[in-house]
């Protein structure tokens, strides 16, 4: 019988993972900041006068370094979430004042994509046991989808009620929907539906996965109702009861 | 006055150790800069910089261990030290704070152009902190 080599192979699969993580933050992010601050460097005039062209090219420059930095936290969080490492900072969190900042802080966003966003909460919503960051997370990913995944003008109702001992939220868009076939790979990483990535190639296919994670963590759940063609509505709760920090 | 303070820039990526001590020194700092753990807290110790601009990963002893350091000596312990790193999450954040950080900065979220402006911000309050107490004692 031949004798086998002992194959060092000491490294546990969670700190493979770790490193992947590891790697994705400093490998990554650092280069990017490095680009990022010559850019803003360069913009600035600091340097140098520059012309109309110039500018122009370096702001395309920063918009996509912009984006590859989202992508990069997003893919972040998704190996965080792979190695149930997603911490959450729990605080009691006005859900109607989060919801009104999120959509301040798309306006322009919605503005450029001609989408109307109106939102109604109905009577009193207490205050949730949840990290506000996270869910702003969560609901600026229901709402961006809702905004981009749209046809012809978007327009979007995002309602908040209270339910028993939940705290329901629903985002209503008139958008291109989800098939039934596609519907239960929707929060699974990294897929993306068929007219989705007609409609925007770009898209990392994070965003729900990432969303997902959150609400349950949170100790809610996410659903929702979608036909092709006749736009989505997304659903997920939260539990009223103050949750203790684990 | 304080555009003639001292800032140390403790970062192991030589492109962006570059970028920041060259955009402190466009604002008009006097700029020294480490490139390892070590050299940042030999640097911090020996030429007492009026303010220290912190990374968090570095070789030989991370931007943590030097914080702590930092603490234990009269000498450095009221330097004020502003934390710029590629780790934002909220633990990272409260570690930082929780040793004594005045700023903590994320390099992807944070615009270089106001690298100058956060420095300010922050000498000022260690200067006026001082007047509190040297009022305090007159």
């Amino acid at each position: 019988m031949p004798h086998h080599q002992h194959k060092k192979r000491s490294t546990p699969e969670h700190d493979i993972r770790s490193e992947v993580t590891s790697i994705i933050a400093h490998q990554l992010k650092s280069p990017l900041a490095g680009i990022k601050s010559s850019l803003e460097v360069i913009l600035s005039g600091q340097l140098g006068a520059l012309t109309k062209n110039q500018q122009e090219y370096l702001h395309i420059a920063l918009d996509e370094v912009d984006r590859m930095v989202s992508l990069v936290k997003d893919l972040l969080d998704a190996a965080r979430i792979d190695q149930k490492e997603l911490k959450l900072n729990i605080q009691p969190t006005d859900l109607v004042k989060l919801i009104k900042d999120t959509i301040d802080n798309v306006a322009t966003f919605a503005r450029a994509t001609n989408a109307s966003i109106s939102f109604m909460p109905e009577g009193e919503i207490p205050l949730v046991s949840v990290d506000a960051t996270k869910i702003q997370q969560a609901v600026n990913n229901i709402i961006d989808n809702a905004m981009r995944y749209e046809q012809g003008r978007g327009e979007i109702i995002i309602r908040l009620k209270k339910v028993g001992q939940k705290i329901i939220f629903s985002c209503q868009d008139n958008g291109i929907g989800i098939s039934k076939e596609e519907q239960k790979k929707i929060f699974s990483k990294f897929y993306r539906g068929r007219k989705a990535i007609e409609l925007l190639p770009t898209g990392s296919g994070l965003g729900l996965f990432i969303t997902k994670a959150i609400i349950e963590q949170s100790g809610g759940k996410i659903w929702f109702e979608s036909n092709l063609g006749d736009g989505s509505t997304f659903y997920f709760f939260l539990p009223v009861q103050l949750k203790k920090q684990k | 006055m304080e555009n003639t303070a001292k800032i140390l820039v403790i970062e192991d990526d030589k492109f962006l150790n570059k970028l920041y001590t060259d955009q402190l020194r466009r604002e008009g700092f006097e700029v020294s800069m480490a490139i390892s753990g070590d050299e940042g807290l030999n640097k911090v110790m020996n030429e007492k910089p009026d303010l220290v601009i912190l990374d968090i990963v570095l070789p030989h002893k991370n931007g943590f261990d030097i914080l702590s350091e930092m603490k234990l000596h009269a000498h450095t312990k009221n330097i004020p030290v502003v934390i710029l790193t590629n780790l934002g999450q909220d633990s990272d954040i409260k570690t930082g704070l929780d040793l004594g950080a005045v700023g903590y900065l994320v390099k992807t979220d944070f615009p270089i152009t106001k690298l100058g402006v956060e420095v300010r911000k922050y000498l000022a309050m260690k200067q006026k902190k001082q007047e509190d107490i040297g009022a305090a004692r007159s």
